[in-house]
């Protein structure tokens, strides 16, 4: 089966405007017991960039993210990260890879104050054996103002809101002080004020902190007005570029269907409403 | 009362009753967190079974009791890992068939030896000088390692994907819990018998879970609960002629019963703005 791709999308490489690429996937492929999850990606990442990954359920965007966490080596092909294959990855590399994982529901009896969630953080910066410092809880610090959270150190998780829980989690991340934030799908699950507010925070993040951000959503709207590049992956790379260039209603239908719409002020509609 | 705690006897009791409550309690908290509180519980049948194997064969109890206990804890933690077979289905096969081997032992003696029943039921007052050096090794050597990597199994407990994604080896420590909830399990064996420190390991965890809504004061209250509770058994167990084991651990519920009752925990909070 062949993928065509419009001559005008962006090439695979990094964007030049940027530092070096930090991420490189050449010709990889990942496989699950069950079959593909992603197909031949070929994809330069460069410091300092923000890539947004969208696709439909089950079209390998998370799966792409536990890649470049190290989590899952490619089955063909490779991805280099930081200049060193992913499944060779180590202590000091995945301290400068912050992830926010998908959201799921904190258990509100959990016994964890703020404080102490986003110091979890630092564990791969302190190391196995040894205990966090003062510098550390200063660093904790930091990034709860970072993300609006500095009055809520010493409150339980559980009792925050959806938003103020992934404000938290977003400075656990930070406090790692990483050179590359992993977003999965970060304002599913809030309001919809509250989501442009994360989103905004990520923005913030990315330009004063010379963050590089892969950012993964269904929400094509919200994240396409923020990303340099947007890669639209179903299992395969089906086309990479800016939005301009990845959200025409060819492309869009190739991999969500004919029920797709684009508005004249560029909006997508996908019929089906999980990934409107 | 200041007489009585001048007993050789009782002051080697109330030892090992801090050190076992204190080092139950601590584990417990990581027991409590990542739900393996049935773990605690085929182990200490299995760690009976090697006591009860080596009064048959006349061997010292206690690396009998850790082999039988480690193999278990390993081989359940194995078939977890590797998603075989649901964890309480293994627990329950390995806690019955290591009864069944204990049974077993006990059953081929051909003298009725009393010793055995000491670490079911334990028989904390009868705690000699070599037992209580043995038992404060192997808390020291399960609370170091617990202070040394608090951290991650604290992280591993709230979100192992998270722990896994910062580097954190969480096989590795999956495998030293199960070997220190082991440990634990065989040094308190002697105190309060093996059908009994599965609540010790649990209650003062799950107490200090209903008071407190931060990791580190759980660990602090869990500690200061499981010591209090045991040091008071033994007292209660000695002035009225109690068994030991039960009147720690009917003591322990009661505080669980009483910390659900005042927990803060018990009115939802609305979420915060």
């Amino acid at each position: 089966m062949s993928h065509p791709r419009p001559a005008h999308t962006h090439p695979h490489h990094a964007d030049h405007e940027h530092g070096k690429p930090l991420i490189r996937f050449d010709h990889a492929s990942f496989w699950y017991p069950q079959g593909p999850a992603l197909e031949n990606i070929t994809l330069e990442i460069a410091d300092g960039e923000f890539v947004g990954v969208i696709g439909p359920n089950g079209s390998g965007k998370t799966t792409m993210l536990r890649a470049i966490l190290g989590l899952l080596p490619p089955t063909t092909g490779s991805l280099q990260i930081f200049d060193c294959a992913c499944q060779n990855l180590r202590c000091h590399h995945r301290a400068r890879i912050g992830y926010l994982p998908q959201k799921r529901a904190v258990d509100p009896h959990f016994p964890i104050i703020v404080r102490e969630a986003v110091l979890m953080g630092r564990s791969g910066a302190i190391g196995l054996w040894k205990r966090p410092g003062k510098a550390d809880f200063a660093i904790v610090r930091h990034a709860l103002e970072d993300v609006g959270m500095e009055d809520y150190e010493d409150h339980p998780l559980g009792a925050l809101s959806g938003g103020q829980q992934q404000r938290v989690f977003i400075a656990r991340a930070l406090a790692q002080h990483p050179q590359i934030l992993l977003l999965d799908e970060p304002t599913t699950g809030i309001d919809t004020t509250t989501q442009h507010n994360v989103l905004d925070l990520i923005q913030r993040l990315h330009k004063e902190l010379h963050l590089t951000i892969v950012l993964v959503s269904h929400e094509i709207n919200l994240i396409a007005p923020l990303a340099e590049r947007l890669a639209l992956l179903k299992t395969r790379l089906y086309a990479l570029g800016s939005a301009k260039q990845v959200l025409t209603r060819e492309i869009l239908a190739q991999v969500y269907g004919p029920q797709i719409l684009t508005t004249d002020t560029g909006h997508v509609i996908v019929a089906d409403h999980h990934h409107a | 009362m200041t007489e009585l705690l001048t007993l050789g006897f009782l002051q080697r009791s109330l030892m090992a009753a801090v050190l076992t409550g204190g080092v139950c309690a601590a584990i417990g908290v990581f027991v409590v967190l990542r739900g393996l509180a049935f773990i605690g519980a085929g182990t200490a049948h299995a760690a009976f079974a090697g006591v009860a194997l080596a009064y048959l064969l006349g061997g010292p109890p206690m690396p009998f009791a850790i082999a039988f206990g480690l193999g278990t804890a390993w081989i359940i933690g194995l078939l977890e890992e590797r998603g075989r077979m649901k964890l309480d289905v293994s627990i329950g096969i390995f806690y019955t068939a290591t009864m069944a081997l204990a049974i077993l032992f006990i059953g081929l003696m051909k003298t009725y030896n009393a010793e055995v029943y000491g670490y079911l039921f334990g028989s904390i007052l009868s705690v000699t000088a070599d037992e209580l050096k043995l038992t404060a090794g192997l808390a020291t050597v399960v609370v170091g390692l617990l202070t040394l990597f608090s951290k991650e199994f604290f992280f591993l407990a709230f979100d192992q994907e998270m722990a896994e994604a910062s580097g954190v080896p969480a096989r590795r420590f999956f495998f030293l819990l199960l070997t220190l909830v082991a440990l634990t399990i065989v040094v308190s064996l002697k105190t309060v018998g093996a059908i009994l420190v599965f609540a010790l390991l649990l209650i003062p965890a799950a107490t200090a879970y209903q008071l407190t809504f931060s990791l580190h004061r759980m660990m602090a209250y869990s500690v200061a609960i499981g010591v209090l509770v045991s040091i008071a058994g033994v007292m209660l167990s000695f002035q009225f002629d109690l068994p030991t084991g039960p009147a720690i651990v009917l003591l322990a519920t009661g505080v669980f019963f009483l910390a659900v009752a005042l927990s803060p925990k018990r009115a939802p909070k609305p979420a915060l703005s």
